[in-house]
């Protein structure tokens, strides 16, 4: 007897909590916490929105999604908060002849360059700040991702407390060495909190203070034997 | 030699009627002149309104007083002449523009090519009408007797000796060109039409009228070589719309726009060249004309593609006055190339990045989309610049940040050093006195800055890592 919920079933994009996940291939962020609550990493296209203060490592996070997938495609970087630095995305591993800046003068604009970069099949990846997302908008750029297989990073500091219509939503906070990542949505998945990974993302003294200490306490323990 | 002379009695008109619409031409339209303060042209309506050539303002308006008047331009109808010119080019080896208004096209030595003077004919008859000009025309041994023929409006082809003999013997003097004053002289003995004055011997008349009249009949006789200039159109594309109303919307010139982009379309197919740069001159009434330029990224010729690149580029434009014309010029060509068929998908990736970029530079402007390329240099504020510099990387990039500010800011917040510090000194040898101690900073909330120390001991902020 086919009942009525048979035509739900058969939806692909309704899921059932007891169902673990579909198939479909993810890019793995490098950190197994976060990869886990995840089910795999984030999907290879659609919207993924970052609610994050600038310069905490929430590019760095993503350093696997931008650098190694289809190197032949563009990484488009729309309305960055200053400057993009070459040096910093040569290091990062981003190729340079693959890489274009865009500053528009208005959100608008910046949103319709996303959607053209989005439709035009030559991008891997746009990642774009803004903080005025509206649920159409949001919608029109997932649907431009996902019909031509591109990923779409957007980072708001100060986003309205709205739910979107987009593939994954996470929220980073900075706590000394570690960052806490929040799921705050994702598709075919629960929302999970409180995941902590440690992500170095700058240069840092810790080995010349580890030597200092190291030095320091073998001076002690010179000074207590003479 | 057998000419043709086409005579566009209505060019003005004509022109009108490609740019407005067919229910608008069927109200009465005349052109004015107001140096002569009368009607030069006027259609079919304002005929049937009872308005005829040569009558002044006053008697237009009594008569008719919706009439729709444009201003007789003698460069706007030579410009109308030179394209109509160029459309001919093609079809006709010999063309002569005589005056603002005449064609003259020799026709016997195009006879081996088409077959037969019918042919011929109908040829060029179908791309005067393709054009929409109106005209009367005739045929003769030379340019000045054909011309007459077609003032007198004969609208016949006559080919051979005798029937144009025959047709000029019937037209009057007054459609030569010979001055008034010959012409009143030639009256008092009676002489009104061709027919007459042909038959005078030449000898007597070369004692009573002037060289340049003996000139003239000699050549409305046939009896000389025609000493013309003839066409050679111009190596570039030129399209020139004298719009029918003051546009003040640039939305409202999308029409105006697609006319010339077709024209355009036309004249790259038929030489199979592609073009990438496209430059558009838009005049006001009074003051300097508004030109812009639209470019692509690849050379394309089709008007879907240059249509939506031009309307990204007028969006942004505002007219300072209403416009009163619209031009295009395009001078850049490139042959179309028969590539080979390449089978990697790179390619068509290299061809989308391409559009992506012309695309987002048509509406944002030039200068909002670039690669950010290395620069080389130690200094923070050189290292990233938009043209390619080098292809080396510069040693130093561990400290670089992921943004830099556009200038330093002081630094406020209280912050936490974790790395430093990096003495920069550099420039010295272009003056810029650049002493500075890098370090990168931890704010409160886990942000890591650039920050440094400069001579006088005072801390900026220059960059954030990401």
């Amino acid at each position: 007897m086919k009942t009525s919920l048979t035509a739900l079933y058969d939806n692909p994009n309704i899921w059932r909590a007891s169902q673990r996940t579909s198939c479909e291939q993810k890019y793995a962020l490098g950190h197994q916490p976060l990869d886990h609550a995840l089910n795999g990493g984030i999907a290879p296209s659609g919207v993924v929105r970052i609610s994050s203060h600038t310069g905490i490592g929430e590019l760095s996070l993503f350093k696997a999604v931008l650098t190694e997938p289809q190197k032949h495609k563009l990484r488009v970087f729309i309305n960055c908060p200053a400057i993009i630095q070459a040096p910093w995305l040569n290091a990062f591993g981003i190729d340079l002849k693959q890489t274009l800046a865009i500053n528009t003068q208005s959100d608008d604009d910046a949103l319709w360059a996303a959607e053209q970069c989005l439709k035009s099949t030559a991008c891997h990846c746009v990642v774009l700040w803004n903080n005025r997302l509206t649920a159409k908008t949001a919608r029109r750029l997932q649907v431009a991702s996902t019909h031509n297989n591109a990923l779409c990073l957007i980072f708001c500091d100060n986003p309205p407390d709205i739910s979107l219509p987009i593939s994954l939503d996470l929220s980073l906070h900075r706590h000394e060495k570690n960052v806490t990542v929040d799921v705050l949505k994702q598709r075919h998945g629960w929302p999970v909190k409180g995941i902590s990974i440690s992500l170095p993302w700058t240069p840092d003294n810790t080995a010349i203070q580890s030597a200092m200490h190291k030095s320091t306490s073998q001076q002690q323990a010179f000074n207590s034997v003479i | 030699m057998i000419w043709a002379y086409f005579y566009c009695y209505q060019l003005t008109l004509d022109a009108h009627a490609q740019c407005c619409e067919a229910q608008e031409y069927a109200d009465p339209i005349i052109t004015y002149s107001d140096k002569d303060n009368c009607v030069i042209q006027l259609n079919q309506a304002a005929t049937k309104a009872g308005i005829e050539r040569g009558h002044g303002l006053a008697q237009t308006a009594a008569l008719c007083p919706h009439v729709n008047i444009l201003t007789f331009d003698a460069d706007a109808e030579k410009r109308t002449l030179t394209a109509l010119a160029h459309r001919l080019y093609p079809l006709a080896s010999d063309i002569t523009l005589d005056s603002i208004n005449g064609i003259a096209i020799r026709l016997d030595n195009l006879l081996q090519y088409y077959g037969s003077y019918d042919i011929l004919w109908n040829v060029l008859t179908q791309e005067f009408n393709h054009a929409g000009i109106h005209y009367h025309f005739a045929t003769a041994w030379g340019i000045e007797a054909a011309k007459l023929l077609a003032h007198q409006g004969i609208n016949k082809c006559g080919y051979t000796q005798q029937d144009i003999a025959r047709l000029l013997s019937t037209c009057l003097l007054k459609h030569s060109e010979l001055d008034s004053k010959t012409l009143s002289t030639l009256s008092k003995v009676g002489i009104h039409n061709v027919g007459q004055l042909l038959r005078l011997p030449v000898h007597e008349l070369g004692r009573r009228f002037s060289n340049t009249v003996i000139q003239y009949l000699t050549a409305l006789r046939g009896e000389t070589f025609p000493q013309v200039t003839l066409f050679r159109p111009s190596e570039h594309f030129e399209s020139f719309i004298l719009l029918p109303y003051e546009v003040e919307n640039t939305a409202h010139l999308t029409r105006y726009i697609t006319q010339c982009i077709t024209a355009l379309e036309h004249y790259l197919r038929a030489r199979n060249l592609l073009t990438s740069l496209l430059t558009f001159t838009i005049s006001y009434r009074e003051g300097q004309p508004l030109i812009f330029s639209v470019s692509s990224a690849t050379p394309q010729s089709s008007l879907s593609s240059w249509l939506s690149l031009v309307s990204l580029k007028i969006e942004n434009i505002t007219l300072l006055a209403p416009a009163t014309s619209i031009a295009l010029h395009c001078e850049q060509f490139e042959l179309i190339e028969e590539g080979t068929t390449d089978f990697f998908s790179n390619r068509f990736t290299t061809i989308a990045q391409k559009q992506l970029i012309g695309r987002l530079k048509a509406k944002l402007g030039d200068t909002s989309t670039y690669t950010p390329a290395l620069g080389d240099s130690h200094i923070f504020e050189q290292q990233t610049c938009t043209n390619v510099v080098t292809e080396k990387t510069v040693q130093y990039t561990a400290v670089s940040p992921t943004f830099l500010l556009n200038t330093p800011t002081p630094l406020t917040t209280s912050t936490k050093i974790c790395f430093g510090p990096v003495r920069l000194e550099s420039g010295w040898w272009e003056h810029l006195n650049y002493k500075r101690d890098y370090f990168i900073a931890q704010t409160d909330a886990g942000v890591r800055l650039l920050v440094f120390k400069d001579e006088n001991q005072s801390w900026w902020v220059q960059g954030v890592y990401s």
